[in-house]
């Protein structure tokens, strides 16, 4: 399907034209190029130039799971700045809390009524828990619910555990790939470059460090996904620098599934007062030029936890194809600020990606769908709690 | 076709909803005694009855929605009556005519902790006993001729118990008889009805005897002919309440379907040709409008409707204004289905600002740079021109700077009625005493088909904008806005836009557009969800066809700062208001906060220049220029 004469005269009109040709072309745009996307003024332009790539893709699909957070601890060592999930120790007056393993496996089993699919589980840079915690934690969850796909622990977790308990980048992952881990979600990507890095969280692992942990469970046959926290200090070109390196990884791995930019969100945490959040606009134009530049990733998601629904619902039509699932307990964002609900219903998140002209399509943690939902749910059956709850 | 049959009773009250009727060729009226309308309803002699809540338990009966008759405070005409106080009463006589009344008075003295006996007696004879320990209930039109020392009005006396309206009386239909064409037919006769109230009350003043000022007061300010969101949870409250005492047995509402399904044949048009017209700015038309609403994707509506701001704005300049809004009362009678923010009059929160209230307003609106109030309010039955009149004089010699934008046509309509003024003469006195421009509030969608569903009380299209015409006559300058989302479908946006449009080619004072969705928390319809797609859209839409109207309001106190910016790029060339209050729209649960340095931030980040204007959308100097 050719771009409508409206998209080409406006990007014609704001010099884009050649990067379209490439985009039709399905060649791949340089650094500048991405550059470019981003400093463009004309944002419905680019906005159609992104869906054009994703309906290609994709179609009318947009995609979601369904999911569960567990977040077992907030306690950590680090300090990066932009975080307002940490805290120092697990002492009540600082809302520091880690859970026992039985407290963390039961919130997981708790859920089992829910039609989940996957679990995802982040935590703190915990001083004091032995190695055997998370390989208990993954081991016991997946012993008493295999269905459920684990997805667990950043790169920043793994680079840690590594240092503290003197094991190799190998053998962290895979002695948790044999209690039970499938997949590695992306987080602690943030922004690669080392000037940035240097100032927002100089003590976690290091863009290469970053990498090479992905590297290595694309290795063991994990697949992972890739975050980017924009929206603080960086400059638009350490974002496309940031993607860069993840398109480089992704060139020789073919491990990551999906990019999803996240907006930083300055309440209560440290450089807040200075960076106010970054606007719509900036979301809209990021996912839109992340669906262009980044040429060898399947999917482009929007977080509507952090992006609000009415936003994220608006990305489906910048080159997002994925929102995230219906998230059961979140709570990350959540101390950040976030005013969004902390989870949809498979109804109202139908009813979102309907409205935006879409076709809902439910995915599993690979990204293979489950079921494809041509036709609009039945009415609600009269609310009711589930038995165990 | 057969007409639909209809009963209702003869009381005064119920004469704005059936006067009407008198002509109508889809519905043949019958009246008679309340026990007969609810017989004749059961009996299915009728379709249709309007009948006391009481009598809805008779059947599996539908309720036409938007109407009844209740009443937020004293009632006069639902009333027990003795010699003594209430507290010494042992018996009580029941008139015979309406059970909603007995179950009525029933709750009411137990709140009270009175426990008589209740034996039932013709009105005339129960008010004759009723002397010592005996009390009476009466009811109807012969309640307005009681002449006792002990009189407990228990509309009131409900009100003061639950905060709630009560309703005594509505439209119950037989089910599957009602169509929404004869709702629309009874909701137009409401209207037709309820603007001749005191010319009912003149002939029922002529028929009995009596004060026909008294009767005008009693249909204008005593009753309510509203059903929205309080109206109900009163009648829930009220069926709950006596189910629990085992006077009723316990009774879900059902309500008449009343959305209007139309299939039309349409002429072809092709989505391309459509598209390219509106971004060359020639003139759409309503089916042209209907294809793009339909089926035109997001961004192409939105390249086109950018290409019409670039040709309109070239120079990337996006305005906003530093104002405030005030709701002056939250009282209102209208109950339409969508509005969470009114309340009865006899609500814990119900208020009318103060002088002082609103002084401490203007002033911080000042300090903080604002140069305009956006005054509006619920419809307050007892608020009169003079009131208003005095309230501008007042805000007008005390802040003589600030540019008064106030009451949106359904207010100014109000008080045109209210103080039975033609509307001209209204609207220049309000001028004269300080009004400088009207919002364009109220609009909702501008096609009865919708707007009699959604708020069957307000005042229908045509009057509507014979408001905004007059004050574009006048000199008065206004802005148009369009509340979708409610059902609607998009032949119906498609004729609030020409509506619009239409005017604008006659009068030319709509300075600017504003759309948003309906927001549905704590009211009875429900929204569809994912409103912010349909909003761009939307948006974007308006700013093709509306090719005579200058600026574009993007609703970011709605939709959150990152729609409104994505709205700059697809049509908007405005931020609307930095805000330092609204109420109409937080009461349903919108909370977006932005200071000017906010607004600013967000028009440079979105690629444009931020510039202060006035109403008139002159643009201002010095901050943000
Ligand atoms: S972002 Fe992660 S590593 Fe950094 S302080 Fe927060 S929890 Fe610790
Ligand atoms: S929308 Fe306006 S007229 Fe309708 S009930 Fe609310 S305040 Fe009254």
């Amino acid at each position: 399907m050719p771009l409508s004469t409206l998209a080409n005269r406006a990007l014609e009109r704001d010099g884009l034209g050649p990067i379209r040709d490439k985009v039709l072309a399905g060649a791949r745009l340089s650094d500048a190029e991405g550059l470019q996307l981003l400093e463009a003024k004309d944002l419905a332009a680019l906005g159609a130039l992104a869906n054009h790539v994703r309906e290609a893709r994709h179609g009318q699909l947009a995609f979601y799971n369904r999911n569960v957070h567990l977040n077992p601890t907030n306690v950590c060592v680090a300090t990066c700045k932009f975080c307002s999930f940490a805290r120092k120790d697990d002492q009540h007056a600082s809302e520091g809390y880690t859970m026992s393993l039985d407290e963390a496996v039961e919130k997981v089993l708790s859920k089992r009524d829910y039609g989940i699919t996957e679990v995802h589980i982040v935590a703190g840079l915990h001083p004091t828990l032995p190695w055997d915690y998370y390989t208990s934690l993954l081991g016991r969850i997946h012993a008493a619910w295999p269905e459920l796909t684990i997805k667990a622990f950043t790169a920043i977790e793994y680079h840690y555990w590594a240092e503290k308990f003197g094991k190799t980048y190998e053998q962290v992952l895979s002695e948790l790939q044999a209690a039970g881990l499938r997949t590695l979600p992306g987080g602690g990507a943030e922004i690669f470059a080392p000037r940035v890095r240097r100032k927002i969280c100089d003590d976690k692992a290091t863009a290469e460090q970053w990498l090479e942990i992905h590297r290595t469970a694309h290795r063991l046959g994990m697949k992972s996904n890739a975050t980017m926290l924009y929206g603080h200090i960086e400059r638009l070109d350490e974002r496309i620098d940031h993607m860069r390196r993840l398109r480089e990884l992704q060139d020789e791995t073919g491990g990551f599934q999906v990019f999803i930019p996240l907006a930083f969100h300055p309440e209560h945490n440290m450089i807040g007062k200075a960076f106010p959040k970054p606007t719509g606009y900036d979301s809209l134009r990021t996912l839109a030029v992340a669906r262009l530049y980044l040429d060898n990733f399947d999917h482009v998601k929007a977080y509507w936890v952090s992006l609000g629904e009415r936003l994220a619902q608006v990305a489906l039509g910048f080159g997002v194809d994925d929102l995230d699932g219906t998230v059961l307990e979140e709570r990350i964002y959540h101390m950040a600020g976030s005013t969004v609900p902390q989870a949809l219903s498979e109804r109202s998140l139908h009813d979102l990606i309907r409205a935006a002209g879409r076709v809902p399509a439910e995915r599993d943690s690979n990204y293979h769908v489950l079921k494809v939902h041509e036709q609009p749910l039945p009415p609600a059956p009269p609310a009711r709690l589930p038995a165990t709850a | 076709m057969p007409k639909l049959k209809a009963a209702a009773v003869s009381f005064l009250n119920a004469w704005p909803l059936t006067a009407g009727l008198d002509a109508s060729d889809r519905i043949e009226l019958t009246l008679a005694e309340p026990s007969r309308c609810a017989a004749m309803l059961e009996a299915g002699e009728v379709d249709l009855a309007l009948v006391s809540v009481a009598a809805l338990t008779k059947g599996e009966y539908e309720i036409v929605p938007g109407l009844a008759i209740g009443a937020d405070g004293p009632v006069q005409t639902v009333l027990l009556a003795g010699d003594q106080s209430p507290a010494i009463w042992d018996e009580v006589f029941l008139d015979t005519a309406s059970r909603t009344s007995h179950v009525l008075a029933k709750l009411v003295l137990d709140d009270m902790g009175v426990h008589p006996e209740f034996s039932p007696l013709p009105a005339v004879e129960g008010l004759a006993r009723a002397t010592g320990t005996k009390g009476a209930l009466v009811i109807g039109d012969r309640a307005f001729d009681v002449r006792k020392s002990q009189v407990l009005d228990l509309g009131r006396e409900w009100t003061r118990m639950t905060g709630l309206p009560m309703i005594f009386a509505l439209w119950a239909a037989r089910p599957g008889r009602v169509s929404p064409e004869d709702v629309q037919e009874l909701t137009r006769a409401a209207q037709h009805g309820l603007g001749i109230r005191t010319e009912l009350a003149q002939r029922f003043a002529a028929q009995r005897g009596g004060d026909p000022e008294r009767y005008r007061r009693y249909l204008s300010q005593r009753i309510r002919y509203g059903l929205g969101p309080h109206e109900l949870t009163g009648l829930e409250t009220f069926l709950a309440r006596a189910a629990a005492k085992g006077l009723l047995p316990p009774m879900p509402l059902r309500f008449v379907d009343d959305v209007v399904r139309t299939t039309r044949t349409r002429r072809h048009v092709s989505l391309d040709t459509a598209l390219a017209k509106g971004a060359a700015g020639e003139r759409l038309d309503e089916v042209e409008a209907e294809l793009l609403d339909e089926r035109a994707p997001l961004l192409e509506l939105g390249l086109a409707a950018d290409a019409r701001r670039r040709a309109l704005h070239p120079d990337g300049v996006v305005t906003y204004i530093v104002s405030r809004n005030v709701n002056y009362t939250n009282v209102c009678t209208t109950a339409c289905h969508f509005c969470a923010f009114y309340r009865p009059r006899g609500a814990a929160d119900a208020y009318v600002l103060t002088r002082q209230e609103l002084a401490g307003k203007i002033e911080e609106t000042l300090r903080l740079g604002g140069i305009e109030l956006l005054l509006q309010g619920g419809l307050h039955p007892d608020l009169a021109i003079e009131w208003y009149e005095d309230l501008f004089r007042w805000v007008k010699s005390n802040y003589p700077t600030i540019n008064l934008h106030a009451l949106s046509p359904e207010e100014i309509w109000h008080i045109a009625r209210t103080s039975e003024l033609p509307l001209e003469a209204t609207i220049r006195r309000l001028v004269a005493a300080g009004l400088d421009s009207i919002p364009g509030g109220g609009a909702e969608v501008l096609d009865d088909e919708v707007r009699r569903r959604i708020a069957p009380l307000k005042c229908s299209t045509d009057e509507w904008l014979s408001v905004m015409r007059t004050a574009h006559q006048v000199g008065l300058k206004s802005t148009a806005t369009l509340m979708f989302g409610v059902g609607e479908e998009p032949r119906h946006r498609a004729s609030h836009l020409r509506r619009l449009r239409d005017l604008q080619d006659e009068t030319h004072g709509f300075t600017a557009f504003i759309c948003w969705p309906f927001q549905s928390a704590n009211t009875r319809l429900t929204a569809s969800d994912g409103s912010a797609h349909a909003y761009l859209r939307t948006n974007a839409l308006a700013r093709l066809y509306l090719d005579n109207v200058p600026h574009l309001q993007a609703s970011w106190v709605t939709m959150g700062g990152g729609v409104a910016q994505a709205a700059l790029h697809m049509g908007c060339d405005d931020f609307g208001q930095v805000m330092i209050e609204e109420n109409v729209v937080s009461a349903a649960g919108t909370t977006f906060k932005m200071d000017s340095e906010e607004v600013e931030r967000h028009i440079r980040d979105a690629g444009f220049s931020p510039s202060r204007r006035n109403m008139r959308y002159q643009r201002l100097g010095g901050a943000g220029a």
